[in-house]
């Protein structure tokens, strides 16, 4: 009781304390690299709450949702087509495995050269590079589903859309969405990178513009707002994700404890 | 379509659990096999590799009778009831239903497959898990349930619908697969070794279950089983296939007074000779 | 569908991927940035003949590997001394939880800034993006190790320094395992990136040149050969961990269905 006290104040002092001591330490700072933390919060609040909420926040962001969610639906999609036709897995496969060796950031200077710096490029850049993971997982999901399982949805003759929906989905479900996890992580980095390399406008843009203009505070900000975002986009997904996975994770843990 | 025959074939099943009141009757319809058996051979891969699992095996069950296949270990009896499942193409020789030969998984046919803790969907529960073949029968809302709360009473899992499989015992798992092929209201139900791996107590009780069933709805059940004393106490007719690859040693009639009892019949001196026969037959060296 | 048929059609996605590609790049696209097939290899073939390449190569590889090995020894050492404490590993838990999901493209602003494009740049991204999760996986292994074994390496009266030498560290192995194989291709990855967004030595600053004075078959060319990078990167960290762990439960539950 007493242990499981101190442990939680450890839990929730320690971070506290961490954001205490960057305050006041960097508080008299004159380091051209490490502002005051107080400086940085400004500039966070005077750039993103809400000057460029609208022109920059918002474009990022919706880069993102868009360029992840395409390639959500593209890489399920593909990965059923590639599991269950024996003909496109044999045609796919070795391309598939090859693409998925090149760093997705390398893959946007490709795009650049293809379509320009616009935002058809970054949106194209988040969502090629996001669909390998995805598939891949999907992929190894539907080719790993218990064969029991297929031999019981043979035999209670489920219909074609039965077994997709009510068999594969749910049998890969835990797969895909460990793919998607790190799709989401790729989306994240595809989006400040195509930024950073060719653009104006966007997060990650203004964050390499301020650092290369030695305007710390604001680069800070950015890696504030960047950083931000990274986990938050994380923690929707474990939340989600815990949601519908529910067997899933219930199971896990009745056969751990 | 075949479903609405099916349930035509025995209105019995529109009722609730009561227990039949004449098996006999079933007996004497069963004149003619409902599953027959004939030359079925089942060989993997070809030219030197060739792997001869069965062979040349032929065997019938009629209407409302229970058979066990018994044999040593590794003989091929899941590729078997594969075959009759329609799981997978004979090499040579057929399985039919009513005459029909079986080339896909038959309409009026279910199977409780050996190792329930992967035959059933963890991301369902009991319920769910239980309604899941009966959806594309496009049945009414209300005989939906009825059937599934009816299945779900005759293993004993009233009560536990609303769990998910992995919560539950092996032995309740195996009684929701049960629930599942009972509400599918099949007539012929096959079990791949089905109780092999609950405790001794719960293999007892899923035994006269699966008596129960075949008496309250005149299905015709076929289990595979290494168990002897199991085979011989649940079995109208007892199959004994003989070793790599398989072939039929014998068939042999078990003619132990119904209604059977797990102390009673088990104690008596028939049930004791019966085994020694059948066990006789699996160790006689081929 | 035939098995023997796998082959040819493996081959034949290949080579109307290829096809394809060339026929995009002499037809609707002629004279544009998309270089042909026969472009691309032969500018390949020229990258592979002459020096600027493989020294190009060797940055890469010795920046990635040096920073890889830095972050497994300082993340199974700090991964032990966190796992082995338990107010330590309430302390740290929610402050790695806040990083984990934070890619070090983020930082990279910031330690441009500091180090410049320089190897140590490349070498401290790699670094900061492979520790963490080493770190958390090593936390998690000897979180893991079996209470059992531990009371009964005490029973026997081994001191602390034998229990983590002979417990404590073998049971956390296929968790440091798995972190390794998830990071040797990551810091592949982010070597490139500090090159191609940040200046720093190696493919990622050729494949930047490339794509900003135009020279499109050199880059095609750069990015083919990452993709093959990659693979090896992914094929020969998997390699070792299996090599590694044979001995460990989790692989020889792989051999018995």
């Amino acid at each position: 009781m007493n242990r499981r006290l101190i442990n939680w104040t450890l839990g929730v002092g320690t971070p506290l304390l961490l954001v205490t001591a960057w305050w006041v330490l960097s508080e008299n700072s004159t380091n051209t690299f490490f502002p005051p933390l107080s400086a940085t919060l400004e500039r966070f609040q005077a750039l993103w709450l809400f000057d460029h909420f609208g022109s920059d926040v918002m474009l990022s962001l919706r880069n993102l949702v868009i360029g992840y969610a395409l390639a959500t639906v593209i890489g399920v999609g593909l990965g059923f087509a590639t599991a269950l036709v024996p003909v496109a897995r044999w045609a796919l496969d070795p391309l598939i495995h090859f693409l998925r060796g090149i760093p997705p950031v390398a893959l946007v200077p490709i795009f650049i050269s293809l379509i320009g710096f616009g935002l058809e490029m970054r949106l194209v850049s988040i969502t090629l590079a996001a669909v390998f993971p995805t598939l891949i997982a999907t992929v190894d999901g539907i080719r790993s589903v218990d064969s029991t399982l297929k031999d019981v949805s043979a035999v209670y003759r489920l219909s074609r859309g039965e077994k997709l929906a009510q068999v594969y989905l749910p049998a890969a479900g835990p797969q895909i969405a460990s793919g998607m996890q790190v799709s989401l992580q790729v989306a994240f980095i595809v989006m400040i990178a195509s930024e950073m390399l060719g653009s104006s406008q966007g997060i990650g843009a203004m964050t390499l513009l301020a650092q290369q203009s030695f305007m710390t505070s604001d680069m800070w900000a950015g890696i504030l707002l960047l950083g931000v975002i990274g986990f938050g986009a994380n923690l929707v997904f474990e939340v989600i994700k815990n949601k519908v996975l529910a067997w899933y994770v219930g199971s896990k843990r009745l056969a751990r404890s | 379509m075949t479903r609405t025959l099916a349930t035509h074939h025995h209105p019995g099943m529109e009722n609730s659990m009561e227990l039949q009141e004449n098996p006999v009757a079933l007996g004497t319809a069963a004149a003619r096999p409902r599953l027959e058996v004939t030359a079925l051979s089942k060989t993997y891969g070809s030219g030197p590799n060739a792997k001869c699992v069965i062979e040349d095996l032929t065997f019938t069950v009629t209407t409302g009778e229970v058979v066990c296949i018994v044999g040593p270990s590794g003989v091929g009896k899941t590729t078997l009831l594969k075959c009759l499942a329609g799981l997978q193409p004979a090499t040579s020789g057929t399985a039919a239903i009513d005459g029909r030969r079986i080339d896909g998984p038959p309409p009026e046919m279910a199977l409780v497959f050996q190792d329930y803790s992967r035959s059933l969907m963890p991301w369902l529960t009991v319920r769910k898990n239980v309604r899941l073949p009966l959806r594309h029968l496009r049945l009414p809302a209300q005989e939906m349930n009825q059937r599934i709360d009816d299945a779900l009473r005759a293993v004993g899992l009233d009560g536990s619908d609303g769990k998910y499989p992995w919560q539950l015992s092996g032995g309740m798992q195996q009684r929701v697969a049960i629930a599942r092929a009972l509400a599918y209201r099949p007539e012929i139900l096959i079990m791949d070794e089905p109780f092999a791996s609950v405790d001794a107590q719960t293999r007892f009780e899923l035994e006269d279950l699966c008596l129960k069933i075949r008496d309250d709805f005149g299905m015709t059940i076929l289990v595979v089983t290494h168990d002897i004393d199991e085979a011989v106490y649940l079995s109208d007719r007892v199959v004994v296939l003989g070793a790599k690859p398989a072939r039929v040693l014998d068939v042999i009639g078990i003619d132990l007074p119904a209604p059977r009892d797990q102390i009673s019949t088990r104690s008596l001196p028939e049930f004791a000779e019966q085994r020694t026969t059948v066990l006789s037959m699996i160790r006689k060296p081929a | 569908m035939n098995r023997k048929l796998r082959l040819p059609v493996s081959a034949g996605g290949v080579a109307a991927a290829l096809a394809l590609w060339q026929l995009i790049a002499t037809g609707p696209m002629a004279g544009g940035p998309l270089p042909t097939v026969a472009d691309t290899f032969a500018e390949l073939a020229g990258l592979l003949a002459g020096g600027a390449f493989w020294a190009a190569l060797a940055d890469t590889l010795v920046i990635a590997l040096a920073g890889l090995a830095a972050a497994a020894a300082a993340g199974v050492v700090t991964g032990v001394l966190i796992g082995s404490f338990e107010p330590v590993r309430y302390a740290t838990a929610a402050v790695l939880e806040f990083l984990k999901p934070i890619p070090p493209i983020v930082i990279l602003p910031l330690v441009v800034l500091i180090f410049g494009p320089t190897t140590p740049m490349s070498w401290f991204l790699v670094f900061f993006g492979c520790v963490l999760p080493i770190i958390m996986q090593t936390v998690a292994g000897v979180h893991d190790a079996d209470p059992v074994t531990l009371d009964t390496a005490r029973s026997y009266g081994l001191g602390r320094v034998e229990i983590l030498a002979r417990v404590t560290l073998p049971s956390a192995m296929p968790f440091i395992g798995t972190a390794m194989r998830v990071a040797a291709p990551a810091a592949l990855i982010i070597t490139v990136v500090a090159g191609l967004l940040g200046g720093g030595p190696g493919l990622g600053r050729s494949i930047y040149q490339a794509q900003a004075s135009g020279d499109y078959p050199v880059l095609y060319a750069y990015v083919v050969v990452l993709g093959v990078l990659g693979l090896a990167f992914q094929g020969a960290s998997a390699l070792a961990e299996r090599r590694l762990l044979h001995w460990h439960a989790s692989y020889r539950e792989v051999l018995t269905p």
